[in-house]
């Protein structure tokens, strides 16, 4: 037998993480893989063990006592504020029915300002920690592209040979550089999902440095055009056009990085 | 408007019961993850203390019904991260060297390298020998560790640790294998290197 269970699967296994469905073929595949039965049992050995080990430190009676009194003079803090801001409130409305009408309309006018700012900062929010966990996601499959342990799906520095090989695979189009920058070389690609969307991976390399380019459909929320310079030594780029969303990640010079992603921007939109 | 700070006052308190009910029981597990963390016991009681006071004050933000152990590890974890010693930690460590760690060979050979040298007996001798693993979870970069404590000893879901640490699923499944794999490679090292120095 020559294919073995996937990493994730085994230890999902280990963690009680799989559907009934995955668990059925686990099963059908561990009654017939006396290693990976081996290495799922260690790995729940692996696992309770790690658990006990993990259990090492306790806090310290002092710790307690102090963040009781802590919280006692926060709590009271709050309180004040809470009651400053209630009498406030108060006054105000005291005022209030002097003011008439005219006041009421300029306190829900300020209410529902309140109500839309902090639903657009709520939305600011949510599409940064979007773009956090999509950068994440592009820079681990990145990092796991550079593992001799992972060949390309797609081998080849034919760009005619790379295209053709997403269709059918992918529900968007793009289109590969013509001429790349000089030292620049197409690896081959890979077929990925990101944020649960199909992606595609074009592997190139830039002398010695691999670089992923990541091309998906474009999703409302993230802008590529937004997206951190650095992450963890690693340099981040992207841009959208009115159908994709780019990115490419790299330890590579930022300037060669810069020519690349030009060119693949210029792929896209005719422009070479 | 005695009435509304009477009123005020009532909803104060009762949020500040509410929060220590949800927190005061997650303070072992806030310190202990807090310790592995920072590596040391003053470090850790200040980032617990931090996160304490954070989410005391912040806990008028937390939606009622939603995962408050997810919440209040969030806090910790990013302090942590925003601290100088998690700043520095975080530089220190690359990706890609946490995919090395075992050596050239290490990950990219297991499951077959990993288990097919070793006897079960000596694989459930590594195990029971818990200060070595120990020593093996401490050799993990924070990014691998946080994952594998979150998992292993606060038993949490991938789902409700792909929200602490905000990152997909797909992530911290990722995450948990390289872990794995690191402390497997890093208790081979230490019985290799024992059973050396036995020899």
């Amino acid at each position: 037998m020559t294919d073995h269970l996937a990493h994730e699967i085994v230890n999902a296994l280990a963690d009680g993480e799989l559907t009934a469905d995955q668990l059925a073929n686990a099963n059908n595949h561990l009654a017939e893989c006396p290693a990976c039965t081996s290495n799922a049992l260690y790995q729940s050995l692996l696992k309770s063990a790690t658990s006990r080990a993990g259990h090492r430190y306790t806090p310290p009676p002092q710790l307690r006592e102090r963040l009781a009194f802590l919280a006692t003079q926060t709590n009271s803090q709050l309180q004040q504020r809470g009651n400053r801001t209630a009498a406030s409130l108060s006054r105000s409305v005291g005022r209030f029915g002097s003011l008439g009408w005219a006041a009421a309309a300029v306190l829900l006018f300020v209410s529902l300002s309140q109500v839309f700012i902090q639903r657009a900062a709520q939305k600011a929010e949510t599409a940064s920690a979007e773009r956090a966990a999509q950068v994440t996601e592009v820079f681990d499959q990145h990092v796991a592209t550079l593992a001799d342990s992972q060949p390309l799906q797609v081998i080849s520095t034919d760009r005619h040979t790379v295209k053709p090989w997403f269709q059918g695979k992918i529900p968007f189009s793009f289109n590969l550089p013509q001429s790349l920058p000089n030292d620049v070389t197409l690896e081959g690609a890979n077929l990925t999902y990101l944020g649960n969307q199909p992606a595609a991976q074009l592997v190139y390399s830039i002398g010695k440095h691999r670089v992923s380019v990541f091309l998906r459909q474009r999703s409302r929320s993230a802008e590529a055009s937004e997206l951190p310079a650095e992450n963890s030594g690693f340099h981040v780029m992207g841009f959208s056009t009115s159908v994709l969303d780019v990115i490419a990640v790299s330890d590579a010079d930022p300037a060669r990085l810069a020519e690349l992603v030009t060119a693949v921007r210029q792929a896209q939109t005719g422009d070479q | 408007m005695g009435s509304q700070w009477k009123q005020s006052a009532r909803k104060t308190g009762r949020q500040n019961s509410e929060f220590e009910e949800l927190a005061w029981p997650l303070l072992p597990s806030l310190y202990n993850l807090a310790f592995w963390l920072s590596r040391s016991a003053t470090d850790a009681e200040d980032l617990v203390q931090e996160t304490f006071l954070k989410a005391l004050r912040g806990f008028d933000t937390f939606e009622p019904d939603t995962n408050f152990k997810a919440w209040i590890f969030r806090i910790l974890r990013n302090t942590y991260f925003t601290s100088k010693a998690g700043l520095a930690a975080k530089r220190t460590v690359a990706l890609e060297d946490e995919l090395n760690e075992g050596g050239e060979s290490g990950p990219a050979q297991y499951p077959e390298a990993a288990i097919d040298r070793r006897t079960p007996e000596i694989n459930l001798l590594q195990l029971e020998d818990r200060s070595a693993l120990s020593a093996a979870m401490a050799t993990l970069p924070p990014p691998l560790l946080e994952v594998i404590l979150l998992c292993d000893v606060e038993e949490m879901k991938y789902r409700e640790i792909a929200m602490t640490l905000e990152i997909p699923i797909g992530t911290v499944m990722s995450r948990i294998a390289r872990a794995r794999v690191a402390l497997r490679e890093a208790l081979a090292t230490q019985h290799g290197t024992s059973m050396g120095a036995r020899a």
